[in-house]
């Protein structure tokens, strides 16, 4: 169970000497419970103290990296069960299913299109993480062809999919100089599987169709001295990956599970009856950790990616807008312009009080680093120079031909700057208060 | 090894609603939707129950609307040139219920009236046995004038009225309460403000059986982690015996997930983004997915093809054979 | 560039001014003031004047309704001359001069047991000293330093100033001069030698909080310990901006800083005038003053520029100021009196908290205590002798009458406490000085809002309801309004009155600051129920009723017993540094050992502040004692019906 920030600091010396960079004790007890810095950032911790305090701040689900050629994926270290209580850290790497029984040119082409996928969000490049290569053929060396030839037409990281320990040995020896993950050990084949891992130093995922059986091989798995495990609870569709994955993110967040504290890996394209799309997107949302989709398919593959953008968004910060000109009740360039911040709260009530009172109008939401007006303002994040950037940026002058440009009522004294930095712009002085809108415009516009 | 199976002890349970009336009861309809009633968290049925399935209604408008993407005017077709076609289309469709929107304007250009309203109900309620749902155009005065005449026309028949904000709830409550109806109570994306105006709507003195809670989302892309985490937070507060956030709650991801570029443009865009269609019916879909994850009660969809699609997950999420 | 003849009545001034001056700079260059509470932000509408002839630009017309715009009124610092004109500038309003700290001046006990050759850095002596001779030829100054470090202050540090007179002082005291030192270490050790004289001294010295609204000195006879006399003033820079926010600004135009350094110093010099007439006591035969305040004020008081402490990541230019010559700063002290600025925590919680701290007793304390101050910003400290965390929140003026259409300070004439009649909703009150009343002050808006909640007027929101049987509630200018006054009953002749606006601002002021209490609680893991004490500084927390505070969610719904208030805590915190090194050591340790939150760095303050954005609260499991009236209230209604 989590410490509260008093108790980890009735365990720390408490002499607020500043070593950890932090001006008192208190403030880095506070930050270690939220899980900001590493306990090793004191240097003055007493051992004792030190081993209370580890146990509660490991995380609780293993940290799992893998790398390719070029481009790593980090999976796990997950400490909450609920986006908001905190963030989600590492968000899932989706991985495309290809087989060493496809025609080698087809899958090369497929492989290079993939590879090359990448799709802009706000500014954030979206992609693939990786490929996962699976041994259907049975034969060794056709195994280790495929995955060269996956390896030939991307850097990403890999998972190699191969039950039988001579095939994976076989796909390792192709993927030299990179970390892929290895599937999978389960009860027959532990053993072998695990010493291949430990060998090649790469993290092994564990098969086993229910949770007692996978408890019992992680355990062993670890006492060969293997620590990068990955979990197939062989969990088939929506309703069961559901209640299997909650369960596993339960133990290891809340009852402390060790055995258990790995990531998971699901397929949910493979799922008879399943949608692959929405099963993905519920593995996105519901604790997934490395996902293995069967179809590229750019239209549902770019849904995918934005879902995991926002699942994997940290909710401690300020709800925002994003910064722009948005039209209220189809406005023309002879509409009101108002400008406000881009803190969703604020942009709400003042896009509402526009929209209700029945006024089509142009609204400047500008960068305010998500801070409400009076706040943004106070702490220099809204002022004449900003709004006349984002004015410009946002080409309100194309949006209106009236040149006029409402100010809220708190930050009038930013009308004369304003003026300076707009020139051949009107500032106006909106109200105070977003209620009183509808009857500011009423009075004095006269479009 | 024998895990065991970390199960919560929640004390609250979410309150059930029953949307429309049969004759039985006063009304008209041929089937009631009963949601709400969940005593843990979605689908989790080894802790809790989930008595009833979230349902999915069909957003339909008064009239033939003028901004709708082309790929959902084909779909509909004929069916959008009156409401009561539309609506009987959507429940073939498989609606649970039929979410009519109210326009400011009619067909050419005039001031929707209170006339006009009440005989757009009346044909939607003769044209399907469905329960019904009807939103005013979205702007206080005019909604209150539209409201109060739908919901005296379907007295009796428990439809559900929005839709209620801060700023204007007391006349749609006060229709209810005349007429015997549900309210929509909507905020924004904040846990706190969902549940003062659940508050404020019931010391009006409307049960909290007839109160559904819409506490607003973001499309996908578009701010949908936000409403996500608020849903989840209403969600916990609710089974953890906080009585006003205990009303199950409605989300419009159809409205949402089509007013954005990804769906309405088909054109000029990146190639990455892949085929319009498909990237259109994935918005709408994941968006409303992605809800049900998080404990919608209701979806208002738009296109049947989503409707369907989500059916089916919520049919495999409710198959209980354990 | 064009210029323009302006003439300013009543005083008849002509000025000629570029084109784009602001009618509040056109008036200072006729030598005329018009007063800006807002720091000439146009937001509190208070420098309007009156355009007789000629036209303005305004650029801002808040509050000023449209019968004001057509007569021509305009605010002076939102509006720019653009042609020749003739402006009338009202009657300025002043400010009281009867402050809330005078009103209730009561004897300040003496904090602990005094005695000043253990604790006070200001020590006098006489000395003894062998006079020279042909065979003892040492100069004055190593004969006067031989016969310190007899008594043990080596080295001592000597200014020319005193140089220059020590040679006439020894002999004209026969070689026993009476001295005043400056002994970090009280009796011995290292100091600096302030006077030098034939006669004995008594010295005394200030405590001084400058307050964002207020300054407050007492008077110290460092001999006694005791408090000769205490005196405040309102802070002359409340004229350039009423919040801490608006003089920060205010100080980054022109000559801004120099000009609210000025101010203070000028309130200073009023505050030492008063402390004279009460005691006969000179400014120049103080010795020793400490000074708390709140960052921002500290800057202003030293000529700081202030500017970082409103930009994140939010760094004043000092949290522990060294010391300093009353001559270096420019104050009417002696000269070589030491001027000690108390440290502060970060760049909104301040010097005022520390002390106050100290004042309050919670470093010391073993119980969980919830410390307040008050006053224009809120300050709160959660803690006990073993840890403290502490943070600011933006309430704003409002609960000292500001940001309130008929809001004003505790002075003649305000409303200081309501009651609501539950059936008929009509009002009693009560009013400071027994007269016809002017407006509300802080405690009166709380007692009125807890009122209009519990009796319905208002609902949880804060929303007045229109559709109660009585003239009280109507819809006004500023949307729906309850009158407190008719017209005929009020001083003003206007009635007096609470809008929706003004319900809005407080409820925002008591969140910020219940939201404030909240996140320092989560935070650190305790929960808001286990506090033990709750002490509350500041002016504010004299006149309220805890009752009142409770029910709209201002306070923590505990059991009334817990509650202390301790009135001006800074000013007390103050006058024990003032008195004693060793607890001003204790304020350094406190400033060190506090642990600041942002407040603004995170989503769970909004969180807090929205939750707490009701009556009383959103969560009305956290006021049980609410719940219950609350609930009683809503019931007898029902059985009514």
């Amino acid at each position: 169970m989590a410490l509260s920030g008093l108790e980890i600091y009735k365990l720390l010396p408490q002499t607020n000497c500043k070593d950890c960079d932090f001006p008192t004790c208190l403030a880095f007890a506070m930050k270690l419970a939220a899980k900001q810095v590493e306990l090793k950032d004191c240097p003055h911790i007493s051992d004792e103290a030190a081993e209370k305090l580890e146990s509660a701040s490991a995380p609780p689900i293993r940290l799992i990296k893998l790398h390719g050629e070029d481009g790593t994926v980090e999976v796990g270290n997950e400490t909450v069960l609920y986006r908001h209580e905190k963030t989600f850290f590492h968000k899932p790497g989706l991985f495309l299913h290809v087989r060493d029984d496809e025609d080698l040119e087809a899958l090369k082409a497929k492989v290079a299109e993939a590879d090359a996928f990448s799709v802009d969000y706000v500014g954030i490049d979206l992609y693939l993480d990786g490929f996962a290569v699976e041994a259907v053929s049975g034969n060794a060396e056709n195994f280790k062809k495929t995955v060269a030839a996956v390896i030939a037409g991307s850097k990403k990281p890999l998972i190699l999919i191969a039950p039988e320990p001579d095939l994976a040995k076989a796909g390792l020896e192709a993927t030299e100089g990179s970390r892929p993950l290895l599937y999978a050990a389960n009860a027959e084949n532990w053993e072998a599987m695990a010493d291949i891992a430990k060998n090649a130093d790469v993290p092994l995922v564990v098969h086993a169709e229910n949770l007692d059986d996978m408890a019992d091989l992680t355990k062993k798995l670890q006492d060969k001295g293997l620590e990068d495990l990955v979990l197939d609870p062989a969990a088939g569709g929506y309703l069961q990956s559901l209640h299997t994955f909650t369960t596993l993110r339960r133990l290891a967040v809340k009852s402390n599970f060790r055995p258990l504290g790995f990531p998971i890996i699901s397929f949910p394209g493979a799922q008879d009856g399943a949608d692959e799309s929405l099963l993905t997107a519920q593995h996105i949302a519901k604790y997934g950790g490395f996902i293995v989709i069967e179809n590229f398919e750019p239209a549902i593959l770019y849904p995918l990616l934005v879902l995991r953008q926002n699942i994997y968004t940290d909710p401690q910060k300020p709800i925002q807008v994003k910064p722009g000109i948005y039209e209220i009740n189809n406005p023309t360039d002879e509409s009101p312009l108002l400008v406000t911040t881009n803190f969703s709260i604020t942009y709400f009530a003042i896009a509402n009080e526009v929209e209700s009172a029945g006024w089509p109008g142009w609204l400047l939401v500008t960068d305010a680093e998500g801070m409400s007006v009076l706040t943004a303002w106070a702490a220099g994040k809204f002022d004449a120079e900003r709004i006349a950037k984002d004015a410009k940026l946002f080409g309100a002058g194309e949006k209106v031909k009236h040149k006029k440009i409402i100010l809220p009522g708190h930050v009038s004294v930013l009308s004369g700057e304003l003026e300076e930095e707009l020139p051949g712009w009107e500032v106006m002085v909106g109200p105070r208060e977003a209620v009183d809108i509808g009857s500011y415009l009423k009075t004095v516009w006269q479009a | 090894m024998t895990v065991e199976i970390p199960k919560e002890k929640w004390s609250g349970q979410v309150r059930e609603v029953t949307i429309g009336a049969t004759a039985e009861d006063g009304g008209t309809r041929t089937q009631t939707l009963t949601i709400g009633g969940e005593t843990t968290l979605p689908f989790l049925h080894f802790e809790g129950n989930i008595p009833h399935r979230p349902a999915l209604a069909i957003e339909i408008r008064d009239r033939k609307p003028d901004d709708w993407s082309p790929i959902l005017m084909e779909t509909w077709g004929e069916a959008m040139e009156s409401p009561a076609a539309w609506a009987k289309a959507a429940e073939e469709a498989g609606a649970d219920l039929i979410y009519l929107v109210l326009s400011l304007t009619t067909a050419d250009g005039e001031e929707n009236t209170p006339e006009n309203v009440r005989r757009v109900v009346r044909e939607v309620l003769d044209a399907t046995g469905l329960p019904l749902a009807v939103a005013g155009p979205g702007q206080a005065d005019i909604d209150n004038e539209l409201i109060v005449p739908v919901a005296e026309e379907a007295e009796g028949e428990r439809i559900l009225l929005g839709i209620c904000e801060e700023g204007n709830y007391r006349t749609i409550v006060a229709a209810a309460l005349a007429n015997n109806h549900l309210v929509q109570s909507k905020t924004p994306m904040d846990v706190n403000l969902s549940k003062q105006l659940v508050i404020l709507i019931s010391d009006m003195g409307i049960p909290l059986e007839r109160i559904v809670m819409d506490p607003t989302t973001g499309a996908l892309g578009y701010g949908i982690e936000y409403g996500y985490s608020v849903m989840e937070r209403l969600r916990l507060a609710a089974l953890q015996g906080d009585s006003m956030t205990q009303q199950p709650m409605l989300v419009n991801p159809g409205a949402e997930a089509w007013k954005v570029k990804e769906s309405k443009v088909g054109e000029g865009v990146p190639e990455s983004w892949g085929d319009w269609q498909n990237r259109a019916l994935e918005w709408e879909a994941l968006t409303a997915s992605s809800l049900v994850q998080s404990g919608a009660d209701i979806l208002i969809l738009r296109h049947p093809e989503t409707l369907k699609r989500v059916k089916a997950m919520i049919d495999a999420l409710l198959a209980t054979a354990a | 560039m064009a210029t323009h003849k302006v003439k300013l009545l009543p005083e008849e001034k002509s000025v000629e001014v570029p084109t784009g001056t602001l009618i509040t700079e056109a008036a200072i260059s006729a030598g005329l003031e018009i007063t800006q509470p807002c720091g000439g932000q146009g937001r509190c509408g208070r420098c309007a004047v009156k355009v007789e002839e000629g036209v303005v630009r305004k650029r801002s017309t808040i509050r000023l309704n449209a019968d004001d715009l057509e007569s021509g009124w305009a605010l002076a610092c939102q509006s720019l001359i653009e042609g020749d004109a003739v402006i009338s500038i009202p009657e300025q309003e002043r400010i009281e001069r009867r402050l809330v700290t005078e009103q209730t001046a009561r004897a300040i006990e003496l904090p602990f047991d005094y005695i000043p050759a253990e604790t006070q850095s200001i020590q006098t002596r006489q000395l003894s000293l062998n006079p020279p001779t042909l065979d003892d030829s040492q100069d004055d100054l190593a004969r006067l330093q031989g016969a310190l470090q007899e008594l043990g202050y080596h080295p001592v540090e000597i200014s020319l100033l005193l140089l220059q007179r020590i040679g006439p002082v020894l002999r004209e005291s026969d070689w026993k001069p009476h001295v005043l030192l400056d002994a970090p270490t009280p009796g011995s050790g290292p100091a600096r030698l302030i006077e030098i004289g034939a006669s004995p001294f008594h010295p005394h010295g200030v405590a001084l909080d400058i307050g964002t609204t207020t300054v407050t000195a007492y008077l110290v006879d460092l001999i006694s310990g005791k408090v000769k006399a205490s005196a405040a003033e309102y802070n002359g820079q409340i004229a350039r901006g009423e919040d801490v926010i608006s003089r920060i600004i205010y100080a980054g135009k022109g000559n801004g800083l120099s000009e609210l350094g000025t101010l203070v110093r000028e309130t200073i010099q009023i505050v030492l005038e008063k402390l004279q007439r009460r005691t006969g006591v000179p400014p120049d035969e103080i010795f020793k003053v400490t000074v708390a305040g709140n960052t921002t004020m500290i800057h202003l008081f030293l000529r700081l520029p202030p500017e970082t402490i409103r930009l994140t990541p939010y760094i004043p230019a000092v949290n522990h100021p060294p010391r300093f010559l009353a001559s270096d700063l420019d104050l009417p002290f002696h000269p070589l009196a030491s001027v000690d600025c108390l440290p502060g925590i970060a760049s909104y919680v301040g010097a005022d908290i520390s002390a106050g701290v100290l004042a309050s007793g919670l470093s010391e304390n073993d119980a969980l205590t919830l410390f307040i101050d008050v006053g224009t910003n809120g300050e709160i400290v959660l803690g006990n002798r073993d840890w403290m965390l502490t943070c600011a929140c933006s309430a704003g003026p409002a609960f000292e009458g500001a940001g309130v259409v008929d809001g004003m300070r505790a002075t003649q004439g305000a409303i200081e406490e309501v009651w609501v009649h539950s059936d008929t909703f009509e009002p009693t009150y009560r009013v400071i000085g027994g007269e016809k009343p002017r407006g509300i002050c802080g405690s009166g808006l709380i007692s009125l809002l807890s009122e209009l909640f519990v009796t319905g007027v208002i609902d949880r929101a804060g929303s007045v309801k229109l559709d109660l049987d009585t003239s009280r509630v109507r819809q006004g200018d500023h949307g729906p309004e309850y009158v407190v006054a008719w017209a005929d009953e009020s001083d003003t002749k206007r009635d007096i009155v609470l809008t929706k606006v003004d319900v809005d601002n407080l409820m925002r002021a008591k969140a910020a600051i219940y939201a404030g209490f909240s996140v320092l609680a989560d935070s650190i893991g305790v929960d808001l129920a286990d506090v033990q004490q709750v002490l509350v500084g500041g002016a504010f927390g004299k006149y309220i009723n805890i009752e009142n505070a409770i029910n709209i969610g201002l306070l923590p719904d505990l059991p009334w017993d817990r509650f202390h208030f301790l009135g001006n805590t800074a000013a007390l915190g103050t006058y024990m540094g003032l008195l004693s090194n060793e607890l001003r050591m204790q304020i350094r340790d406190i400033a060190n050992r506090m642990t600041y939150m942002e407040l603004s760095a995170d989503n769970s303050f909004y969180d807090a502040f929205t939750a707490a954005l009701f009556l009383p609260h959103t969560n009305i499991a956290h006021f049980p004692s609410v719940a219950k009236i609350w609930g009683d209230e809503v019931d007898n209604k029902k059985e009514e019906k």
